[in-house]
């Protein structure tokens, strides 16, 4: 059994990287909880993220937040686009997971092809900082990380509260036929959260860059476990992701320090399984 | 006249629901069409709200014609649904359903007033408005779906069977404020299956059977006529 | 009539022969190694995709999860080879036989859920597959150092190892495809498409769901497991990530979906296809641009194709066969025999049913009695059970008390297929059809699985006799949605009559006609009364029920309210009263 302090630290790094889980799950969670589709595109447009910003970074010296800025209202309109494409041919949900999934293959395609299958790092000189809480380290990076997907989880969930815009989404994403009976652009709202989705990639992306080694195939990487994060925190809740991404990032932690690295899998998709076995509604 | 319905053909995919039904809503009126079980109310109220689009006829509200009017529309020409069985939203709260009816720009700015206005008519909502709306009774429910139309300060409002699934003490109560929105200032058009209730509080009223309008008149007139009976009961 | 006429259906058969005989001696033409290599991939790919088929293109259970059964194959061989000395060749049956159990074991726990269709399947199946993956990763069956295959002696069947390897795949593919085609042009087969389209209607039509979805997983997992097998002699070195890469399930999807993955050949064409192309590009260097075609051309027969190349061609096919004008639908011709007099056996016997949902009470204590040859009519104000009624008879619900006997024969505990088995059949008011079946396969299926078990060619004309009385002749060949509203009302009583039911229940059948398809319906009703069959129907069209009922039966609140003739029972005041209210009926 290890220490305390080694228990300890192997939380703290989970809950780190279970912000990015968190991330990656907040737009994937949006459109597939309010607008029944599945996107799996979402990981290759966060990757191609990753890798504008990597290059912008290394070879132009572009600081990543503005890259970020350039970058996410891009990945907005790339995430429009996509949307038009659905619309157009009333692609149902079966359908829309087939054809994000060949989407992001073109895209993985793309990106080898532009920067070959080589391990990529943005090497920064704040990539290595880390702050010290008695006998743990904190990475700021991924510090950094959280705390941006909290306010982005936390926003959103605000967003969808507060606002007459997202309590239109709500109600549309419930009954769009009677929502439209009160007023509610069905479609102008569906364009809106593919956009926002398709951001949060490209957010999601900046932070890959800075934090992970970029391959094309990585982008296949996180696929199901951030799946299994967006189940478990219910679909279309920006909190549930986040806090699901958090827990889920903490029991792998644990899992790897207690057992053995190769045993992080099994909890997630436990977890998952157990839930679906015991509420079918929960989806 | 504020509704004038000539000729319209309604269906569902292939299958044809509603034939040839002409039917006018004065600005002040209470306006019934009766029928039984399946003779084609629903239909015919929810292409008269924009859920549904009419194949043939024509559909004027204050002298616009709806043809090309889209579904999103609707409201804002001043026609709000309190639709058959509800509809609310479920994992919405009272009030949050209630604010979904004033969505429109001009009903957003007198939101308050008009939140008022709702609770002052319905004292229980206030005190359940933040509730989840799929908690409430279906009495209470009913006056959610209300509530949530006049939030849009609707110069007509569409009643889809209100009274259905209603315990008999509610349903009385339902007429009453169908008849006081009437008193605040929108026309109404109701179709219901209860044939008492929807001719007591009615200006007037048509009788709807499979699909065409058999009768129309005065509540007293129509009652004495064999039309009713005939297409509820078929002898 | 075009001269380019729908191929003589000798010409497929011989293509197949054909095609076997050729593959089956490409080894020997001294070709480079290459060849052997590619065509064995391409073999691969296509029981892959196939075996996939069975039960996710066939029934439409959409399953992510190919690669456990795939995986747990290969590393069945490697482990009973390299840690046992079994005989590779033996280690296939075995490889097939862990992932069956494995398939059978899945399908127990999660086809008996409730509510598990569309994504909740697809990711189950995902998950089970990452956490075998894990599994696999950190036992000794793998432990992360991998499994070295090349130790084991292959078989010698060909002179050449990839000779060899060619072979073990070429039959594989043949077999794969003689038990996807036995499957689709058998019963199995029929129920799985049937449960594609509407997995309660088949249920209702006495399709065994439960087994046949099963039945499907454990074939389409064995086979799966008898390719992986194979190609873990074929790599020669395993390792997790290889063998449960995420691209080998989603590849699968693709292909079948690209082919078809209704058609038993469908997703041989995809396959072929893709494998191809992207061969193409891996020898000459530029895979990636491989894979980006074929994800485009994926994106682009998804959306103008939807249901995959094969039916598109076939459909193609149909259109220049088709005749240009569609004949009307044909009147039922009034029946000339006198009607039976009702008889004295009593078919449905209903007594104290009661039905709660929740907090609702939907059926509160119903008795009622049906004679042999009777109509009854079911009517009742809104909320008043009659819908509920029939579900509950037909074992749609299962009933919370009371009995329910059909002749004699219990069956208020019975799943729907079974109730279907005893003889009683009901039609929908929405028609719900078979979307992807033509008429005579929709009432072929009733037949078949409604009756005693024959061959295919009695059923059939039985299904063709069925499709006349409703006066659908001709449209034999038609797709439910070229049908208008009567007509696929009329199939419904179609599919229905082929199960020769005692009792039919019908749910709203004239709802949506207009005035002239009311009345041939009603001489429809009357015709099938005449051939013996009893009647009760749930109907809001009041005219009509008081012409054609012998009895009416008036349900309010979930109790029996009234019971008697029709002009008796509607012009009762308490009736009245409950329609009207009670000042009406004064």
């Amino acid at each position: 059994m290890p220490s305390a302090t080694l228990l300890g630290q192997a939380l703290i790094s989970g809950v780190l990287a279970g912000g990015m889980y968190g991330l990656l799950a907040l737009g994937l969670s949006l459109s597939w909880g309010l607008l029944r589709l599945v996107n799996l595109s979402h990981f290759a447009l966060a990757f191609l993220a990753a890798y504008i910003v990597y290059d912008l970074g290394t070879n132009y010296h572009v600081a990543p937040w503005w890259s970020a800025m350039m970058v996410v209202p891009a990945m907005f309109l790339i995430g429009v686009a996509q949307h038009w494409l659905f619309d157009k041919f009333k692609v149902n949900e079966l359908a829309s997971l087939l054809i994000t999934f060949s989407f992001a293959m073109i895209v993985e395609a793309g990106i080898q092809l532009h920067w070959t299958a080589d391990y990529r790092r943005f090497e920064t000189h704040y990539s290595t900082w880390s702050l010290r809480a008695g006998p743990f380290y904190i990475p700021v990076l991924e510090l950094v990380l959280c705390i941006v997907a909290g306010i982005l989880a936390w926003g959103t969930w605000l967003w969808l509260r507060k606002t007459y815009v997202g309590k239109a989404l709500r109600a549309s994403a419930e009954d769009a036929d009677i929502a439209a009976a009160f007023g509610i652009d069905h479609k102008k709202l569906a364009y809106l959260l593919s956009g926002i989705g398709a951001a949060y990639a490209g957010v999601a992306g900046t932070f890959i860059a800075l934090i992970a080694t970029l391959a094309p195939a990585q982008i296949w990487a996180w696929l199901g476990v951030v799946f299994a994060v967006v189940i478990i925190g219910r679909l279309g809740n920006p909190l549930g992701a986040l806090f699901a991404g958090m827990l889920i990032g903490a029991s792998e932690s644990l899992a790897m320090a207690v057992l053995s690295p190769a045993w992080a899998p099994v909890v997630s998709f436990s977890v998952l399984i157990v839930i679906l076995l015991w509420d079918p509604d929960w989806l | 006249m504020l509704l004038e319905a000539r000729n319209l053909h309604i269906g569902y995919g292939d299958a044809p629901a509603v034939w040839d039904v002409s039917l006018d809503v004065d600005a002040g009126e209470i306006v019934s069409v009766i029928g039984p079980n399946g003779a084609g109310k629903t239909t015919l109220i929810n292409a008269i709200a924009g859920l549904l689009r009419y194949r043939q006829g024509e559909l004027r509200f204050d002298g616009t014609d709806m043809a090309r009017v889209r579904s999103h529309d609707y409201c804002a020409h001043g026609i709000a649904l309190v639709p058959e069985g509800r509809r609310l939203f479920v994992k919405m709260s009272v009030e949050e359903n209630l604010e979904i009816g004033c969505y429109l720009a001009a009903a957003r700015k007198v939101r308050n007033e008009s939140l008022e206005r709702v609770y002052g008519l319905f004292p229980i909502l206030r005190d359940k408005r933040l509730q989840l709306a799929g908690e409430l009774s279906g009495g209470q429910q009913q006056m959610v779906a209300i509530g949530r139309a006049l939030m849009a300060r609707p110069r007509i409002v569409l009643f889809d069977e209100p009274s259905l699934g209603l315990a008999p003490t509610i349903v009385d109560d339902m007429f009453e404020i169908i008849a006081k929105v009437r008193d605040d200032g929108a026309a109404v058009l109701l179709v219901e299956q209860n044939v008492i209730k929807a001719l007591g509080v009615a200006d007037r009223a048509y009788v709807l059977e499979q699909g065409r309008i058999v009768a129309t008149g005065l509540p007293d007139d129509l009652l004495k006529q064999p039309h009713i009976r005939e297409a509820y009961l078929g002898v | 009539m075009t001269s380019a006429n729908a191929l003589p259906s000798a010409l497929p058969r011989l293509a197949a022969v054909l095609g076997i005989a050729v593959f089956a001696i490409l080894p020997t033409a001294g070709l480079p190694a290459f060849y052997d290599s590619f065509f064995y991939i391409v073999f691969f790919w296509i029981s892959l995709s196939t075996s996939w088929a069975l039960l996710s293109g066939f029934a439409g259970y959409f399953s992510l999860g190919h690669a456990a059964f795939f995986g747990v194959g290969m590393y069945t061989t490697a482990t009973l080879t390299t840690q046992f000395q079994v005989p590779f060749l033996a280690t296939v049956p075995a490889a097939a036989a862990v992932a069956a159990l494995l398939g059978i074991g899945i399908g127990a726990v999660v086809f008996r859920l409730k509510r598990l269709r569309g994504e909740l399947f697809a990711l189950l199946t995902l998950a089970v597959t990452f956490v075998i993956a894990t599994i696999i990763l950190n036992t000794p069956i793998d432990g992360g150092a991998g499994v070295f295959m090349s130790a084991v002696p292959m078989p010698d069947i060909m002179p050449t190892q990839t000779g060899t390897i060619y072979v073990l795949g070429f039959v594989m593919c043949a077999a794969t495809l003689a038990i996807a085609w036995k499957v689709a042009h058998s019963r199995l087969g029929m129920g799985l498409f049937a449960i594609h389209d509407d997995e309660d209607v088949a249920e209702a039509k006495g399709v065994p769901t439960f087994r046949y979805k099963m039945a499907a997983f454990a074939l389409s997992a064995g086979i799966a497991g008898a390719v992986g097998g194979i190609h873990a002699m074929y790599v020669g070195f395993l390792t997790v990530g290889g063998t449960f890469e995420l691209t080998v399930p989603l590849y699968v999807v693709l292909m079948s979906v690209l082919g078809g993955s209704r058609h038993w050949f469908g997703p041989t064409v995809g396959a072929a296809v893709i494998t191809t192309l992207l061969y193409a590009f891996i020898s000459g260097g530029e895979a990636m641009i491989g894979r980006a075609i074929v994800g485009l051309i994926l994106i682009v027969a998804i959306l103008w194709l939807p249901d995959g190349v094969v039916p598109a061609v076939q459909k193609w096919f149909r259109k220049r066969k088709a005749s240009e004008t569609e004949p009307a639908a044909s009147i039922v011709p009034v029946v000339t025999a006198p009607a039976r007099p009702v008889g004295e056996r009593t078919i449905l016997e209903v007594r104290g049913v009661t039905k709660r949902f929740g907090g609702l009470q939907a059926l509160d204590g119903v008795d009622l009695d049906v004679r042999e040859g009777e109509i009854l009519g079911l009517v009742g104000p809104n909320g008043s059970g009659k819908t509920t009624l029939i579900n509950v008879i037909s074992g749609f619900y299962p009933l919370s008390s009371g009995t329910i006997a059909v002749d004699g024969a219990q069956i208020g505990h019975l799943p729907a297929h079974e109730v279907a088995g005893r003889g009683v059949a009901r039609t929908y008011q929405i028609p719900r059809p078979f979307v992807n079946m033509t008429v005579l396969d929709n009432v072929a299926l009733a037949a078949t699985f409604g009756g005693p078990v024959r061959p295919a060619a009695e059923v059939r004309d039985e299904a063709v006799h069925w499709i006349a009385f409703t006066g659908l002749a001709g449209k034999e060949q038609a797709l439910p949605a070229e049908l208008n509203l009567h007509e696929r009302k009329f199939l419904e009583l179609a599919r229905a009559l082929a199960a020769r039911p005692k009792l039919l229940l019908l749910d709203e059948v004239l709802s949506g006609l207009n005035p002239a398809e009311v009345d041939n319906a009603i001489r429809l009703v009357r015709a099938i009364r005449a051939q013996g069959a009893t009647i009760v129907f749930v109907e809001h069209l009041m005219r009509a029920v008081v012409e054609l009922s012998d009895r009416i039966a008036v349900l309010n609140e979930g109790k029996l309210f009234a019971l008697g003739a029709p002009r008796e029972v509607m012009r009762d005041p308490r009736v009245i009263s409950i329609y009207l209210g009670k000042a009406y009926a004064a």
